[in-house]
């Protein structure tokens, strides 16, 4: 039984703080298109929800035992910007993986569907043509492959 | 070869400053995304429709080989991953 004359200093928030601001920098690795990229959604989540943890334990700890741990004011002064900066982190992931099921696109296997459409220099251009060989290439090799990339566009 | 529903003019600019040379195809009214079941409602600016970021390598006879699909818009598919599928089929 701690004696409850000398009380503790309660760090819980400022580990939340931290770490979720380490869950909110996760977001920045995404400019630099890591080979990692793919855990970094679950590190930030990962991150997001500890921080919740802590911040949680510490709030209960200064609020419910505040002759043992001090610091009220500041735990809640610290605890509010890291709560927003986990909701942030929360928002972002989920809306970020909410995405179209797209189940009735092509599958590996499937033949990909025709279409014509306009370059960027007001030509129309077919699936076919894609096949063609390039115009510059002395060779005349068709290509073997076509990789179609769909994007969202608005650069 | 890419596709979005940016207009030629801007996916021109786009490849200018990106100097990306491969073919870059405007679908304005996202018809061919919409047809390929990509297109994602009201994800882009003020509300308009977009497609989804999806990959397929398509053989010579138009047989899908490989394809991703984005699950996290944040994670791309990274250039040296569709290269190294396309290193694999031969």
């Amino acid at each position: 039984m701690p004696d409850a004359t000398e009380s503790r200093r309660n760090l819980d928030a400022w580990w939340g703080l931290l770490l979720a601001l380490a869950a909110m920098l996760c977001n920045a690795v995404f400019f630099v298109n890591p080979p990692v990229q793919r855990t970094i959604p679950w590190l930030s989540l990962l991150l997001a929800v500890s921080a919740l943890i802590f911040l949680a334990r510490g709030i209960k700890r200064v609020f419910g035992r505040p002759r043992i741990y001090r610091g009220r004011i500041l735990s809640a002064i610290v605890a509010a910007p890291s709560l927003l900066l986990v909701s942030l982190v929360l928002i972002t992931f989920f809306h970020a993986r909410a995405m179209p099921t797209s189940a009735a696109a092509p599958r590996v296997g499937q033949r990909a569907l025709d279409f014509t459409l306009t370059d960027t220099s007001g030509q129309p251009v077919s699936f076919d043509q894609l096949f063609a060989p390039a115009a510059d290439d002395p060779q005349h090799t068709a290509p073997k492959e076509v990789l179609l990339i769909f994007y969202r566009g608005y650069w | 070869m890419a596709i979005s529903v940016d207009p030629p003019e801007v996916s021109r600019d786009f490849c200018k400053k990106a100097g990306y040379t491969f073919t870059v195809l405007s679908d304005p009214k996202a018809e061919v995304i919409r047809r390929y079941d990509l297109l994602h409602v009201g994800a882009g600016p003020e509300g308009h429709d977009v497609a989804r970021p999806a990959e397929f390598l398509v053989d010579s006879s138009k047989v899908v080989r490989w394809v991703n699909f984005t699950e996290d818009v944040r994670v791309r598919a990274r250039a040296d991953e569709m290269l190294a599928q396309a290193k694999k089929l031969r």
